[in-house]
């Protein structure tokens, strides 16, 4: 896709026969934005942090701690201090960006997946399918949130990642399906999916070729506003005590050890938390300038 | 329209005072009597029990201590017992003792407190069948066995012990399987309170309305998770008369919030501030805060009955390992006391230091007895319960200096939720390095010794040495003479180091500006002296 466009015609005006489709015009719209390469800058260091941690700092995680240093304040030997273990708070911090951005994203996937799937399907069928999933959906969006997860994670002794994300996409794929359902209903009853009906186009193809194409753009800018949700939604269970404990380390643990020492070391409350904040933030913003280049309505 | 403004204005101001006086009265407990009640709260975690015999945790003694008179009370400059319901415990031979027992006292139901009171309320201890924690004190009473039958589950032969007798209803003879010089002070401990007739009719029930003989008594019954209220007991004839109209005991899920509500007020005494905080509540409470040297101490104990903790040298390693100055700088402010020996400072008969360099940090001594005894294979997991995040956050220190001192790469925790930890170091569920932590009982080497090493202990160490030096102090003719012998038992347990000593506890409490007078010491945090501020 980025290919495709990767040499526009010189001059500002695009000729209309280079007009692409809606995801072509979309990233035209994307590139001129600040706010896009500014929160793609941020995601790419973080995500680089979560992949790469190696790059950033030369300890493991948990690693080279001494109780002895704890809670030092930032200093030239050590700019972000040391941790409440004693450990070096920059590394720690580092290695905090991995449960977070890969929770984010394996949750918002998997969600996205349910979604399109369930929602292709309530929209297309109907009848008692579409009764079926719409009070499932009903029902998994009327659990609370912390309260769900909590009971939930009780159940599992060792809260993995995988738990967590688990747990997080049970709570999470409802809002999605809604809107896939919505899409699917909308797009169902359109000229060209009646005339490849008429053509003798199965279920199969004209979900696959015709709606699903049509229809995807809305959830897909609600998976990428959800990211910053899910980060932030784990965080808050790890700040609960409910979440990933050790020996994994992350922001939301990080938050939970700080809170008792917020007025006498700040540091340790300051650094996850500005990580978090720009994390999930540039999701979000993400999200919102994705949004204005699909929806035409709001060019 | 402007006159109607103003009016309303009045109005809520006139309610805004009204609210605020009300909620005075609710900080100072009663309120609803017209007056302030002087009545103050005490901030607990949920106690397990409330039957004298059933409980063994630290929160249920604090309610205990102010609603039961035990025979002694233990004098914290001395440490030697003092009579409260009893007026003379003797013994010629350290085996038969007579327990006089103070005329006139009353339970209150108005039951009269007598030797048969003490006998019931024992015999209901040592009986097996009932699974009270603090059965085992009764172990050197004559006729325990017949209460409590080798195989589990068998319906024991008898269910009073032949070595209680009632002479008249203010004399008790007891009679000891062994010499136990120890006695008048282990009676101190709330596990040998009496308990009325009226108990025995229904124990549940009795479990969350105590009827005991102390200054205060039970205000409606105990609300799980919530609240236990007293009041004065106005015909307590006792030497520790109420000096306020009663204690409402607030249960909180955590430290941590009972101290939130103790920096607002709202709660007048915490004799629990989590360490975390200590160096807040220093600068935030002044004079309001207190620390007292405890008899508290931590270990982390071993489950030797699992092949890979089977080596003392292993063991010494792990607790060489740890950095216990570093750890109690860093979680507890350096409030606590690393420890070098299995009994705290206030007990008799303590040596500094005596662990040696088993209990000192020596990373690489550490590493090379880790090699000798062969490395460790698998997950060490790691237990403790969930009752204080400071549990987490030292553990998380033993961890990382077992990882970065002996090279053990696979560490996992085991939080175990606080109401199940202690059964399931009981059956011996734990396969790692477990908390154990022990709140002294009376200021004995013995109450450490033999309650943590001796038989059926949590580690599963059985050594015939140990148990016949402990058995041979008991029946030493004076406490002084009893003292070497213990120490000879400590040495043992120290070379074999089935259980590390960490620290000693100084007990940080605080209290609210309502009320003051407040004497805490190692023994009791004194309720019954506090009063409420006018």
């Amino acid at each position: 896709m980025v290919e495709a466009i990767a040499a526009p015609p010189t001059g500002e005006v695009e000729p209309i026969s280079q007009r692409g489709s809606l995801w072509q015009d979309a990233w035209h719209q994307l590139r001129r934005r600040v706010t896009f390469w500014l929160s793609a800058l941020i995601l790419t260091v973080a995500v680089a942090m979560a992949v790469f941690p190696g790059l950033f700092t030369s300890l493991g995680p948990n690693e080279g701690c001494n109780v002895r240093r704890a809670r030092v304040r930032p200093s030239d030997a050590a700019i972000f201090g040391f941790d409440n273990q004693g450990c070096e708070y920059w590394s720690q911090v580092v290695y905090g960006a991995r449960p977070s951005i890969l929770i984010g994203l394996a949750v918002t996937v998997f969600s996205l997946l349910i979604a399109i799937v369930l929602g292709l399907l309530a929209g297309y069928y109907g009848g008692w399918v579409d009764g079926l999933i719409s009070r499932l959906t009903d029902i998994f969006f009327g659990i609370p949130f912390v309260l769900g997860a909590t009971v939930v994670l009780i159940a599992f002794p060792e809260r993995g990642i995988w738990a967590m994300t688990l747990v997080l996409v049970l709570l999470g794929w409802t809002t999605m399906t809604r809107i896939m359902r919505g899409q699917v209903l909308a797009v169902k009853d359109t000229d060209y999916v009646r005339a490849a009906r008429g053509l003798g186009a199965g279920d199969l193809r004209i979900m696959r070729k015709h709606i699903l194409p049509n229809a995807i753009a809305p959830v897909f800018i609600v998976a990428m506003l959800n990211v910053g949700n899910v980060i932030s939604g784990e965080a808050t269970l790890d700040y609960l005590g409910v979440g990933l404990q050790f020996p994994e380390v992350s922001w939301g643990l990080q938050l939970n050890v700080a809170r008792s020492f917020f007025f006498e070391f700040p540091h340790l409350l300051i650094f996850p938390g500005l990580f978090l904040t720009a994390t999930v933030l540039s999701f979000l913003m993400l999200g919102d300038v994705v949004r204005d280049a699909l929806d035409p309505k709001l060019r | 329209m402007k006159n109607v403004v103003r009016r309303a204005g009045w109005a809520a101001v006139l309610t805004a005072a009204a609210l605020v006086a009300g909620a005075c009265g609710g900080g100072g407990g009663g309120g609803g009597e017209g007056q302030k009640a002087s009545r103050f709260s005490v901030a607990l975690t949920e106690p397990d029990h409330l039957t004298p015999g059933a409980t063994s945790s630290s929160y249920s003694i604090t309610v205990l201590q102010a609603i039961f008179e035990p025979l002694v009370e233990i004098d914290p400059k001395t440490g030697k017992p003092v009579m409260l319901a009893a007026e003379s415990i003797t013994s010629t031979d350290q085996k038969v003792w007579t327990i006089k027992i103070k005329p006139g006292q009353k339970f209150h139901n108005g039951e009269p407190v007598t030797a048969e009171s003490f006998a019931d309320a024992w015999n209901a201890t040592a009986y097996a069948p009932n699974g009270w924690t603090n059965n085992y004190y009764f172990e050197n009473v004559v006729g325990y066995e017949d209460l409590n039958p080798e195989e589990e589950g068998a319906k024991p032969k008898a269910d009073k012990l032949s070595g209680l007798k009632v002479v008249d209803p203010n004399t008790l003879e007891v009679t000891l399987k062994a010499p136990f010089s120890q006695f008048p002070i282990m009676l101190a401990y709330t596990g040998f309170a009496p308990m009325p007739k009226a108990a025995f009719a229904d124990l549940k029930a009795y479990d969350v309305k105590p009827i005991g003989n102390g200054p205060f008594m039970l205000d409606g019954e105990w609300q799980r998770n919530r609240l236990i209220k007293t009041k004065a007991f106005k015909e307590y004839g006792g030497p520790r008369k109420p000096k306020s109209e009663g204690i409402d005991f607030k249960i909180y899920a955590s430290r941590d919030t009972a101290y939130v509500d103790l920096r607002a007020n709202k709660v007048d005494l915490l004799t629990t501030i989590p360490a975390a905080n200590v160096s807040e509540a220093k600068g935030l409470l002044g004079d309001r805060f207190v620390s007292t040297p405890g008899g508290t101490m931590d270990y982390l104990g071993f489950p030797v009955y699992d092949k890979r903790y089977a080596k003392p040298e292993l063991r010494k390693a792990i607790s060489m390992a740890i950095d216990r100055e570093g750890i109690v700088q860093a979680v507890f402010n350096g409030t606590y006391k690393p420890m070098g020996s299995l009994v705290p400072p206030l007990v008799p008969g303590y040596r500094e230091g005596i662990c040696g360099e088993a209990c000192k940090f020596d990373p690489a001594k550490a590493k090379q007895l880790f090699d000798q005894a062969g490395g460790f294979t698998g997950t060490l997991n790691l237990y403790f319960s969930n009752a204080d995040p400071s549990y987490e956050q030292w553990m998380q220190a033993v961890a990382n200096q077992l990882t970065q001192n002996l090279g053990i790469k696979d560490i996992k925790f085991r939080k175990i939720p606080a109401a199940d930890y202690l059964k399931t170091l009981r059956e011996h569920k734990q396969d790692g390095p477990y908390r154990n932590n022990w709140v002294m009982d009376y200021p004995s080497p013995q109450n450490y010794l033999e309650s943590m090493w001796g038989a059926g202990n949590r580690m599963g160490w059985e050594n015939k040495e140990f148990q016949e030096l402990i058995e041979k102090a008991n029946s030493a003719p004076s406490m002084e003479a009893s003292i070497p012998l213990y120490q000879q038992a400590e040495d043992l347990a120290i070379k074999e180091m089935p259980m590390a000593p960490l620290w000693n506890w100084q007990d940080q409490a605080g209290y609210s500006k309502n009320i003051e007078n407040v004497t805490i010491d190692a023994y009791s945090a004194n309720l019954d002296q506090i009063t409420v501020k006018k």
